[in-house]
């Protein structure tokens, strides 16, 4: 199945194109999504933390189309890298690890989002299970683009 | 005429001299005259300065590669030179953050908080008197006239210099490069966090929203922006080569500068506290403003990612 993959045009064009616009351009905008996707969950656990806490939650709900928009670029351009080198990611434990950490990340926006699009136009209040979940939150993203950065040096 | 780093690096160099004497001046002004105003007009230069001293010490390193096959410059007067400015390019930096925390509380709160304006002003002493002498170390490099008696640097042992010292850190050590990637990338999302926080709300997305609360936001892009510069040097002073001819490496800087000065804007821009700050809904020149901020980072991050594919660096 990974060799099949590997034998596509699409992995050959992305392995072996020259051009700007191939592979750099889909690494970049994996990047430009990171930044996005990341940036505006990390604010979203500052303000459930209590930075930023005049503002009511429901000034947050851009947070929400936002990272699912940067998700999608994600999971279309990280899709293209894996398909770039399938053998060499489906059999490497340290990028199993990142793509569960990636699961784990987004899994704690989710009861997030119920708060934020649930919460009235002056609710403020944040319970401690929902401190103690932006906590995680910003441990497993932080650990998600740890383990991705990190996958360039430790899988030869 | 093919204008290179080099080149930039003469037209450049006494920037932040001169800069940090006029913000100086100004600051001491402030005081004397007991005005406000001045000092804040003097943080304000402080921190374009700050900024301004990035290229000036990254074209120098692009300098150094040119014209160290002279053989009427001597290697050594430019690492010494080097060294100064980097210890200078520090404590300019360090100023012009102080200077940056003393502009946001000073929006924030109509003052800064006490010892803040007086450690800024001291710092930027101490960074004028440090750059003088990069200045006239790197004066002596072309300027044989200003010389008194033999070259103040001996030739030998390239120990001496800091800028090797991290360089041999940056090549041999296994995990150090590694661990500022990952740095360099969580400091990355963060500051795109803040920074799309703060520009949304100026495009007018969640109006019902207080300026000031976003604003309360920025000095966590700061920090990460200040993990991305400590985290940006370490692999521009050691592997200077990767980057220093690299053109991306140009746009990225450009795009820094542009940057700068549009947090700089962000940060003191006057219209939503004049209004109350209640209600504030952005003119077209602060929606400008805000898209420009946002496609200066965007446009950081992509010639910063590009450094491998377009320019030689790994």
């Amino acid at each position: 199945m990974l060799e099949w993959i590997d034998s596509t045009a699409l992995s050959t064009w992305l392995k072996e194109s020259p051009s700007v616009w191939a592979f750099p351009t889909v690494l970049t905008l994996h990047t430009t999504g990171m930044g996005i996707l990341v940036g505006a969950s990390y604010v979203l656990d500052l303000r459930l933390l209590g930075i930023g806490r005049n503002v009511p939650l429901s000034g947050y709900r851009w947070v929400f189309p936002t990272v699912a928009v940067a998700l999608f670029i994600n999971i279309v351009t990280g899709i293209l890298l894996f398909i770039k080198d399938p053998t060499h990611w489906g059999t490497a434990i340290p990028f199993l690890i990142k793509m569960l950490l990636v699961i784990a990340s987004v899994a704690t926006v989710i009861p997030m989002r119920r708060l934020v699009t649930g919460s009235g136009a002056e609710q403020r209040d944040v319970s401690s299970n929902m401190r103690l979940l932006a906590i995680a939150s910003i441990i497993v993203w932080s650990g998600a683009i740890t383990a991705g950065r990190l996958l360039a040096y430790v899988v030869p | 005429m093919n204008l290179n780093l080099a080149h930039l690096h003469l037209i450049m160099n006494h920037v932040p001299t001169i800069g940090s004497v006029a913000a100086l001046a100004l600051l001491l002004l402030g005081y004397v005259r007991r005005s406000e105003h001045l000092k804040h007009v003097g943080l304000e230069v402080l921190f374009v300065i700050a900024v301004l001293t990035l290229p000036v010490y990254v074209s120098g390193v692009a300098a150094h590669q040119e014209v160290k096959t002279f053989k009427e410059v001597s290697d050594d007067a430019i690492r010494v030179h080097q060294d100064a400015a980097l210890i200078a390019f520090v404590v300019m930096e360090f100023a012009g953050f102080v200077a940056w925390a003393a502009l946001w509380q000073w929006r924030r709160h109509g003052r800064a908080a006490n010892g803040l304006v007086p450690a800024a002003t001291v710092l930027l002493v101490l960074a004028l008197a440090v750059m003088a002498r990069a200045a006239n170390l790197g004066g002596e490099i072309r300027h044989p006239e200003i010389l008194e008696g033999a070259v103040a640097a001996p030739a030998g042992n390239p120990e001496r210099f800091m800028t090797w010292s991290v360089n041999q850190v940056a090549v041999y050590s296994r995990w150090a490069w590694p661990a500022a990637e990952t740095v360099h990338f969580l400091g990355l999302s963060l500051s795109f966090g803040v920074l799309l926080a703060v520009n949304l709300r100026i495009l007018g997305v969640m109006r019902q929203i207080p300026f000031a609360d976003v604003h309360r936001l920025l000095p966590w892009g700061m920090l990460g922006f200040g993990a991305n510069l400590i985290t940006g040097m370490f692999f521009f002073v050691g592997q200077p080569g990767q980057y220093s001819s690299s053109e991306p490496f140009k746009w990225k800087v450009v795009f820094l500068v542009i940057a700068g000065a549009n947090f700089l804007y962000l940060t003191v821009f006057v219209r939503p506290w004049a209004r109350g700050n209640d209600r504030f809904d952005a003119g077209l020149g602060d929606k400008a403003m805000a898209i420009l901020s946002m496609a200066s980072w965007v446009a950081v991050l992509w010639a910063g990612r590009m450094l491998p594919f377009l320019g030689k660096a790994f």
